[in-house]
């Protein structure tokens, strides 16, 4: 049985959010809802630099959710709507969840997402407030992404493209690929390829490799929540930008 | 209270209980959207009630079961009266989850799947044993003049003839005798309630204003002040006001009046430790209370020593005790909707960035789960700081289930026999 988990190169982030907008459309997330977030680490708006002239720093954050070893969000549903599978991946069972919300207080990550109404009716706020004359698909019963129901072995329903009302939904790892052998959504969409999605159980698979040989950081480690997704710092950081730029410059200088 | 102005109170809490029967109804067409609860804020006025529902509950039991446990006699006359507003409080505390939760529909799954880690399964087992102890201990109370009265009760067959005096005499003691025995369950219950309750909350590590082991203390102090004051207030409406009741009265609000005052004690002590520090995860949440807060707290801290000085001072004066007992009632519900802004607006996704010399915290920010702005009026979908204010809809269902609370101890109050005849 494999372990899923992620390395996100942060050197290799470019903020450009594809991530982000190919998981809203694989896994047809109603308006409003965002499994995969993308920020400028210390800024108050994406894209804008950090610091005080000269030294400034640009870094940007993705989070989804993180499929913690030990997730405190399976840990406090009532139900167990929430639980994680034998291969790390943590999911949420649709026809299951009472929707309390309780999950949502418990993540430190603030990954989870509640349907606070029906997600047909996100849609078509959302096609009114971009200025279309029409609040619906040209096909009525169209929805963006994969198009299928997705149950786990013993028979869960972990994705539908018909979101209920009421339940908590987040991040699956995009579980109906996952199960068919490929790879996430936002592993195959990043165009810096920033990714890196693999069998953390398997010594001899790439992100093994890249975290045994890498400096690699979780995000809150003091909560001790375990997370399977880690990161690869940014250079910059510990150069800060003026070096960098003067790096990036002789580089360029060499090439003219 | 005079009986026109009980039916008047009767009317106006009727009308409450269907408008929030409405509000609920129309909640439940459009879905939780119609709250200003969002994905950054995932809890509101539902469970601060719920927290201060619990707490009332709790103080009702304890008036009580202390009567045999700490021979506290002087509060026999307003026993009855307690346990049942134990009993409906803890009822109310059920109900009140109701209208949170996105799917009521699937509630028979926290019977069918608890999970034993989570501690909501426990908090409704130990909810409702606590409201069957509560309805058990009442009856027992007034078992003897309930069959001396030959009150009809649902559920259970009485038998149907004449009481003598001898044998109502033997009844009543067994009463006592039986009580007795019931409050040592009763005592510990009504503190585990709300123990499992700020449990929920104090476990959270990702919340560092409920996170820690003073969360429990101060709810157990927050119910032994409402809950006597509760009591106080029905008991001058139902029992009005005389020489054999005023030591219990005496004794209800001195004990209501130390709670707050030990409340306010372990809050303020708590304070201390987290500002010392002056910066990090826990100093956070004090930014929070003492910036946008402030008006909550300044209520919460003005209203609960306005109530303790009455208290303390007046505790002969009828109206001077339903003025405390109302500025607590206040007080303390502002202590629980307290809960909620400083957790919730600390978003726990939080790193210290340097600039320069000086450090900021930023936080990483939520998407609030709502179809916001349009092209020309862009608005923030990613936000670290929601403002939560209930909505018209949360306030009326919540005022609904409070009127119906209220609604169902009258009415018990009119038909069972509260008044001990010693």
């Amino acid at each position: 049985m494999p372990r899923w988990g992620m390395v996100i190169d942060l050197n290799r982030c470019i903020g450009c959010r594809s991530c982000a907008v190919v998981c809203k459309i694989h896994n047809s997330l109603p308006p409003g809802t965002w499994w995969q977030r993308v920020e400028t680490i210390g800024a108050k708006t994406h894209h804008t630099p950090v610091g005080r002239y000269p030294e400034f720093f640009e870094v940007y954050l993705p989070v989804p959710c993180q499929h913690c070893e030990d997730p405190p969000c399976a840990k406090v549903c009532p139900v167990g709507a929430t639980w994680q599978r034998e291969d790390g991946l943590v999911l949420v069972d649709f026809e299951r969840c009472i929707g309390c919300r309780y999950c949502m207080t418990a993540c430190p990550y603030g990954v989870r997402q509640f349907n606070w109404q029906s997600s047909d009716k996100n849609f078509s706020q959302a096609f009114k407030k971009l200025g279309f004359s029409q609040d619906w698909f040209a096909d009525p019963g169209y929805r963006p992404g994969y198009p299928l129901e997705h149950r786990t072995q013993d028979g869960r329903l972990v994705f539908t493209p018909k979101r209920p009302r009421g339940v908590v939904e987040k991040c699956t790892f995009c579980v109906q690929y996952v199960d068919q052998g490929f790879a996430p959504a936002c592993v195959r969409g990043c165009p810096g390829n920033a990714r890196i999605f693999g069998d953390l159980d398997d010594p001899k698979s790439e992100i093994s490799r890249v975290i045994k040989k890498q400096n690699v950081v979780r995000l809150r480690e003091d909560l001790n929540t375990s997370p399977k997704v880690f990161y690869l710092l940014p250079e910059a950081t510990t150069w800060r930008g003026k070096i960098i730029y003067e790096k990036l410059l002789k580089v360029m200088e060499k090439r003219v | 209270m005079a009986r026109t102005n009980l039916n008047k109170l009767s009317k106006f809490l009727i009308f409450l209980m269907v408008i929030g029967i409405l509000a609920f109804i129309y909640q439940s067409s459009k879905g939780l959207i119609v709250t200003n609860m969002r994905n950054s804020f995932s809890w509101g006025l539902y469970i601060a009630t719920w927290a201060f529902f619990v707490g009332t509950a709790a103080g009702g039991l304890v008036v009580s079961s202390s009567i045999y446990l700490f021979k506290a006699t002087q509060l026999k006359p307003v026993s009855r009266l307690a346990t049942i507003t134990a009993f409906m409080f803890a009822i109310g505390a059920m109900l009140i989850l109701f209208p949170d939760i996105g799917r009521p529909d699937r509630i028979y799954n926290v019977f069918l799947h608890p999970n034993l880690t989570s501690l909501l399964p426990w908090d409704f087992l130990v909810l409702s044993s606590y409201s069957l102890v509560s309805i058990i201990y009442a009856y027992t109370l007034m078992k003897p003049d309930i069959l001396k009265n030959r009150i009809k009760l649902p559920f259970i067959k009485l038998p149907e003839k004449e009481i003598s005096e001898k044998e109502y005499r033997r009844l009543k003691e067994e009463a006592q005798r039986k009580a007795k025995k019931l409050a040592p369950i009763a005592l510990p219950l009504a503190i585990l309630i709300h123990t499992v309750t700020a449990w929920v909350l104090a476990t959270q590590m990702a919340r560092p204003w409920w996170h820690g082991g003073l969360l429990a203390p101060t709810f157990i102090a927050a119910a032994l002040a409402t809950g006597p004051a509760i009591v106080i207030l029905f008991s001058l409406g139902l029992l009005g006001f005389d020489e054999k009741l005023a030591p219990a009265y005496r004794m209800l609000a001195k004990i209501s009046a130390l709670s707050s005052i030990i409340l306010l004690f372990m809050y303020y002590n708590e304070f201390f430790v987290r500002f010392w520090w002056h910066h990090g995860e826990e100093f956070e949440p004090l930014k929070i209370l003492f910036g946008k807060n402030l008006p909550l707290h300044a209520v919460e801290v003005l209203f609960l020593i306005g109530s303790a000085y009455l208290y303390f001072r007046y505790s002969e004066v009828p109206r001077k005790l339903v003025q405390a007992s109302i500025l607590l009632i206040i007080g303390i519900y502002a202590h629980r909707l307290l809960l909620l802004g400083p957790a919730y607006n600390v978003i726990p996704l939080k790193y210290p960035v340097i600039v320069g010399a000086s450090t900021i915290e930023w936080s990483y920010p939520f998407a609030l789960g709502e179809v916001k702005g349009d092209l020309l009026n862009p608005q923030k979908v990613f936000v670290d700081y929601w403002n939560y204010i209930p909505s018209i809809v949360e306030i009326l269902i919540t005022l609904g289930v409070m009127a119906a609370i209220v609604y169902i101890i009258l009415k018990l109050a009119e038909y069972l026999p509260i008044r001990e005849n010693a």
